[in-house]
């Protein structure tokens, strides 16, 4: 039986290594595998980054890039993934909105004093010294909507760039004259649509799966020209 | 460098006939092969390993990044900004001892950024012990200790070995699903970078140090959201915290002219595109001091010692 037990284990561990240092060999893979700029100018850029995908998978990476520096992203990817892959870049921002909130509660219902024809006062239920709009309670309720502006803070992304209209390119260099938090959206095409579930007993084959890696470089952006030469 | 969702591993190892269809399986993703074995095997396979969907990443610049740039702009170096190697030993909360991992090997980025090779050596010697204290040594492999320690002379390897270190630290707790800890390391190593560049500089004088600083609003953006992915682990709460009253400070920055065209990219004549438009976030004094006092007491109550 011991002798069974010592197989079983083998042969999971046999199992899981392939699959765990598939994910593990993702890791620098940006380095390994995705073209670096021929300007030497540019230096690796610690935001780029690898990760395992599947199919018809889509993620986002969030970065930063900085006023006067210069910027070059290239993505690349496994064979097995395919030789297109879609990439979108988005600006994000947090912005204040006022925003309506609408409160709904139950109150009572009120009828005016009728009988009245001056300013009355009511204890809800009888109507007192009536010369003016007394109100009493009808017994009834009805819903009653509060409208409350508050100021909310809110994640907005605006569309900047989109490679499916730049003939699937795999690479973008730009230079930023202001900071920016960007959201880089990258997309494996293929697996069909709706295969975002799990499904128990399902594995994801490998040739569905592989790295891609999103290498971010960058350079404090050149002054041409005879600027600050004095001439 | 920040991941929000690690690829989901679950590892159901119950039913052994099952494991022992899957091996031909597992032998066959391993060589990236396809045929019918495979069809076969998925209908008793247990096991997953799927790529979590849709996955939001969040990078901060690394601390040697900052360095770089603020030695660049003509900041000199202060050495009395660092947090003293000394009180290394006094850190015995696991949530202080990841802060200050985060302090120290920011000051560490400092030190090699601005070649002061020895500080740098003590502070990898610090480093390294406080990773041992927090379980994360085997993320400095023997090897990058010792090109550590055979470069501690050469201001470009010695800048490369600390980021890949830097680096390694990510990786590991990145593979080791192990988020929270890593939000608090980079929390704190991003706070001392702060912590460093608002202590240096002068706020009428050094106008490019400024700007820089006002646009950490967008890096705090970055790092408040991906701690809030593990706020259920309550370190990373009482993190949370902090960086959110920091984030108060930061909300007073000017908000972007709406009046200005949006922000696009731009192909200019010479076909070089440029990412241009919107407007840029600006600090005034006033503001300058709240974050600076904002920072200090942050990073204040980290370093403080618990003898």
């Amino acid at each position: 039986m011991k002798k069974h037990i010592n197989k079983i284990v083998l042969l999971a561990a046999i199992v899981m290594i392939p699959a765990m240092s598939f994910a593990q060999y993702c890791n620098h893979f940006h380095e390994k595998y995705c073209y670096p700029s021929e300007n030497g100018m540019f230096k690796l850029n610690g935001q780029s980054k690898s990760a395992l995908f599947s199919k018809g998978q889509t993620s986002e990476l969030n970065i930063l890039v900085y006023a006067k520096q210069d910027y070059r992203i290239s993505v690349c990817l496994d064979e097995n993934l395919g030789d297109q892959i879609k990439f979108k870049i988005y600006e994000t921002k947090k912005v204040k909105v006022e925003k309506v909130i609408e409160t709904k509660s139950m109150q009572d219902e009120m009828e005016a004093c009728t009988n009245c024809n001056g300013s009355g006062e009511t204890d809800n239920e009888e109507c007192y010294d009536c010369e003016g709009a007394g109100e009493k309670a009808t017994g009834n309720e009805k819903e009653v909507i509060s409208k409350e502006t508050k100021v909310v803070v809110e994640k907005q992304k605006q569309l900047l760039y989109d490679n499916s209209t730049d003939g699937y390119s795999n690479e973008i260099e730009f230079t930023v004259e202001i900071s920016r938090r960007l959201t880089l959206e990258i997309s494996v095409p293929g697996g069909g649509a709706g295969s975002s579930t799990k499904k128990k007993g399902k594995l994801t084959k490998s040739s569905d799966m592989g790295c891609v890696g999103i290498l971010v470089e960058h350079m404090t952006t050149p002054i041409t020209g005879f600027y600050g030469t004095g001439f | 460098m920040l991941k929000a969702k690690n690829v989901v591993m679950d590892k159901k190892i119950k039913l052994v006939a099952s494991l022992v269809v899957a091996l031909p399986l597992a032998l066959l993703t391993s060589c990236g092969g396809e045929n019918l074995v495979v069809e076969e095997a998925i209908e008793d396979v247990v096991e997953e390993v799927v790529p979590e969907r849709n996955e939001t990443y969040y990078q901060i610049p690394s601390p040697d990044e900052m360095f770089g740039f603020i030695k660049e702009s003509g900041l000199g170096f202060n050495g009395e900004l660092l947090n003293s190697v000394k009180n290394v030993a006094s850190y015995s909360d696991p949530k202080m001892q990841a802060l200050n991992f985060g302090i120290y090997s920011a000051d560490l980025a400092y030190t090699a950024a601005f070649q002061e090779f020895n500080e740098t050596t003590k502070y990898f010697g610090t480093v390294q012990k406080l990773a041992d204290q927090i379980g994360i040594t085997a993320a400095f492999d023997k090897s990058l200790i010792e090109r550590a320690t055979a470069n501690l002379g050469n201001a470009d390897s010695l800048v490369l070995i600390t980021n890949t270190s830097y680096f390694a630290v990510v990786d590991y707790l990145e593979q080791n699903e192990q988020g929270g800890k890593l939000g608090i390391i980079a929390s704190a190593g991003w706070l001392e970078t702060v912590y460093v560049i608002v202590n240096s500089m002068d706020y009428t004088k050094d106008k490019d140090a400024v700007d820089r600083l006002a646009d950490q609003k967008l890096a705090l953006d970055n790092l408040l959201d991906y701690m809030a992915e593990y706020k259920d682990n309550t370190d990373v709460a009482d993190v949370l915290n902090w960086f959110n009253e920091l984030e108060l400070v930061f909300a007073n920055l000017s908000e972007p002219d709406t009046e200005k065209p949006d922000i696009s990219f731009k192909k200019k004549e010479d076909g070089k595109m440029v990412l241009g438009g919107g407007s840029s976030i600006s600090i005034s004094e006033e503001q300058f001091n709240a974050i600076k006092d904002k920072v200090n007491e942050i990073r204040n109550n980290i370093v403080k010692t618990e003898l």
